[in-house]
């Protein structure tokens, strides 16, 4: 949890997308920010991981030492990039136990952008001033603001700043959460949420464990308060479909089980797994282990979402 | 530290931390206690291949530990600070740690934060940069050999092309050394991207005898570029862990083990290529599991006497280094992002093209 100033309120933001039309009703503007308290194996944001900005290098955009070097030399940590004597390669290599240290004042320096920093503060005005230029699409759309992450219920002063600043400006508003939080972070923010759209990723609390890195008992306690104590919000049950994973049967209907009786509950969707993050991970030095995992097939997912729909009384085309 | 256990100086008494800095960290996690006083008298009853008597920690980082608070939250805490507290706490005067390459930057960072410390460089594949002959690669190559000869005896009665994968995901000393001993047909290592095409021509003209074979190959044994699904193929094989921060490593559940993919893309190739009848076999850490070599056990004998000596006379951040016929020390920073690789005009290589073995280029 980070401490603000209640006067000029920042947040350790990661980017701002604009016109997404995933993330809620409408056509949305989505702030990501940084630092999650899941360990999800195939996070496809491993950027939104860290509580901190961290570095980020990609070799391709290198020129090597000959040409340029500058990471080589202070203010660069020692060590922290290096090449290798004599080897063909003459792009730099990079030793991620040192390079942890690099700050902005590093990245800064280096002119192709091979080495660039994830997260960067911003104050809430900021941030809805970007925001704010999307206007009219939420208008003609019905969309609005969501904060995803990471967790953007770990920085739940900036968050509730934010959705109320936006809330204020007629703005709509949603967030993106696994809700694995303290409750009292959940009734922060909350209040200034029109929808939420909340992760279900495993039901047995051994094998959330297993793949996210903790049990789910907290989480599933905060969903069923949330539905409770805010009965105007809207949610919106998600799961991200690992196939092997939490692609059976059995958890969808464990989940629909779980929010049938709560009318506020307004659907359950299903997001299929995909590898756009693979990439991400040699960028910060870390190995992606779902290598072996592929993306659900159309026969399982529109099985499993006829399941969904019967439940909801809909019928797909 | 990382894969190899720790020994420190208390006032010169002698005191093994478990499993690298975990005993120090987590002490409650050892029924006696996290720091094991290694006396005279107790080390005499201690045999030589005693390992599991402190431990080993593969992936053992005071940085970026892993924790789950009481809120259920995860998070890596720097607890570089609390590690160098309690080795205070506990007078520890010297931390003498025995490390491969990798962990010798957070040996690094500790040391420019305070600690007094001491490397000996124990490492199966031969690759920390600053020393001739790491300790333990010796009694690895002896087993590797033992092991090779039984793959090779195991081709020739089953008539069939043995690729026979060892450790060596850097660098090709290993299996270069090992696969010359036992006269290995082909010997594939990092250091030299391979044609599978001419493994295969080799084996062909070799196994007209017999119609077996012997292929040894690294862990990281790439083929030639050109050939992008081959490369890609095999490239995979090094994906393993990674000492990264935040990275889950070793630690996780979900690390895919991909240990014998190199020996299965090298055998596949040769079968698709050729009517020889293959078996890869990864060594794996099988060859750790032996009994310490004459040669290793006189090296570290000559590495501690080496590391005692440096902190007698107060050096701290330096590691030993075997430079024939001297033991030297070596300053961290001169030490840290370098690999021992095998120089494609060593010895090894020419004694290997001398005896006909193909290195696949």
């Amino acid at each position: 949890m980070r401490a603000i100033d209640p006067q000029n309120p920042t947040g350790l933001v990661l980017n701002i997308q604009h016109f997404c039309t995933h993330d809620g009703p409408g056509m949305r503007t989505t702030v990501f920010l940084k630092a999650c308290s899941l360990r999800c194996n195939w996070c496809s944001n491993p950027e939104s991981i860290h509580p901190k900005p961290e570095i980020a290098y990609d070799s391709k955009k290198c020129i090597g030492k000959k040409q340029c070097g500058f990471c080589l030399k202070p203010p660069f940590p020692e060590g922290a990039f290096y090449a290798i004597d004599g080897a063909a390669e003459d792009r730099v290599q990079v030793n991620w136990d040192l390079a942890g240290e690099c700050g902005q004042d590093c990245a800064s320096i280096c002119p192709t952008g091979a080495i660039s920093m994830f997260g960067h503060e911003m104050t809430v005005d900021e941030v809805l001033g970007e925001v704010e230029q999307d206007s009219t699409f939420y208008r003609e759309s019905g969309g609005g603001i969501t904060v995803s992450g990471g967790e953007c219920l770990l920085q739940p002063d900036f968050t509730a700043a934010l959705l109320k600043g936006a809330h204020e400006r007629g703005i709509n508003t949603a967030i993106e959460t696994a809700c694995n939080v303290p409750w009292r972070f959940v009734e922060q923010v909350l209040p200034h949420v029109d929808t939420m759209l909340h992760d279900h990723k495993l039901t047995d609390p051994v094998r959330h464990k297993k793949w996210t890195g903790v049990e789910n008992t907290r989480i599933l306690e905060n969903f069923r308060k949330a539905y409770e104590t805010f009965p105007d919000t809207q949610f919106v049950a998600r799961t991200p479909l690992i196939p092997g994973v939490n692609d059976d049967e059995a958890h969808i209907r464990a989940v629909l089980a779980f929010i049938k009786p709560y009318k506020n509950v307004i659907d359950y969707e299903l997001l299929p797994y995909h590898r756009f993050g693979e990439s991400k991970y040699s960028f910060l030095g870390r190995i992606y282990e779902m290598e072996d995992f592929k993306s659900p097939t159309e026969e399982s997912l529109a099985h499993l979402r006829s399941i969904i729909d019967e439940q909801f009384g809909r019928k797909r085309d | 530290m990382c894969r190899a256990s720790t020994l420190c100086c208390s006032a010169w008494q002698v005191v093994g931390i478990r499993d690298g800095f975990d005993g120090l960290l987590f002490p409650d996690r050892y029924k006696d206690g996290g720091l094991l006083t290694l006396s005279q008298a107790f080390l005499e009853t201690v045999s030589a291949s005693a390992a599991p008597l402190l431990g080993t920690a593969s992936c053992s980082d005071p940085f970026h530990v892993r924790t789950i608070d009481a809120e259920n939250q995860i998070e890596e805490l720097d607890c570089s600070d609390e590690l160098l507290n309690k080795i205070h706490e506990q007078n520890i005067a010297a931390v003498i740690s025995v490390v491969g390459m990798q962990p010798l930057s957070i040996l690094f960072k500790l040391q420019r934060k305070g600690l007094n410390s001491v490397c000996v460089p124990a490492s199966v594949e031969n690759d920390v940069a600053v020393t001739q002959l790491s300790f333990g690669s010796n009694s690895t190559l002896s087993c590797a050999v033992e092991l090779l000869e039984n793959a090779r005896h195991a081709a020739q009665s089953s008539r069939r092309v043995g690729v026979v994968e060892v450790l060596g995901e850097h660098t090709g000393w290993l299996a270069l050394q090992a696969g010359i001993a036992v006269g290995a047909d082909a010997i594939l290592i990092p250091e030299i991207p391979f044609d599978v095409q001419k493994v295969s021509a080799k084996l062909l003209k070799r196994s007209d005898a017999g119609r077996y074979g012997l292929v040894v190959v690294s862990e990281g044994a790439r083929a030639r570029q050109g050939n992008e699904q081959e490369t890609a193929a095999v490239h995979r094989g090094s994906l393993k862990a990674s000492l990264a921060p935040l990275a889950t490593g070793v630690k996780s559940a979900h690390v895919i083990n991909r240990q014998g993919l190199t020996a299965e893309t090298v055998a596949l190739e040769i079968q698709h290529l050729t009517d020889l009848k293959t078996y890869p076999l990864a060594l794996g850490q099988l060859v750790k599991g032996g009994q310490p070599s004459a040669v290793d056990r006189q090296l570290g004998i000559g590495y501690g006497a080496a590391a005692v000596r440096a902190v007698q006379e107060e050096r701290s951040g330096v590691v030993v280094s075997f430079q024939p016929p001297d033991l030297k020390f070596v300053p961290l920073a001169e030490a840290i992002n370098k690999i021992r690789t095998v120089p494609l005009d060593s010895l090894f290589v020419q004694t290997a093209r001398s005896l006909g073995i193909s290195l696949g280029d």
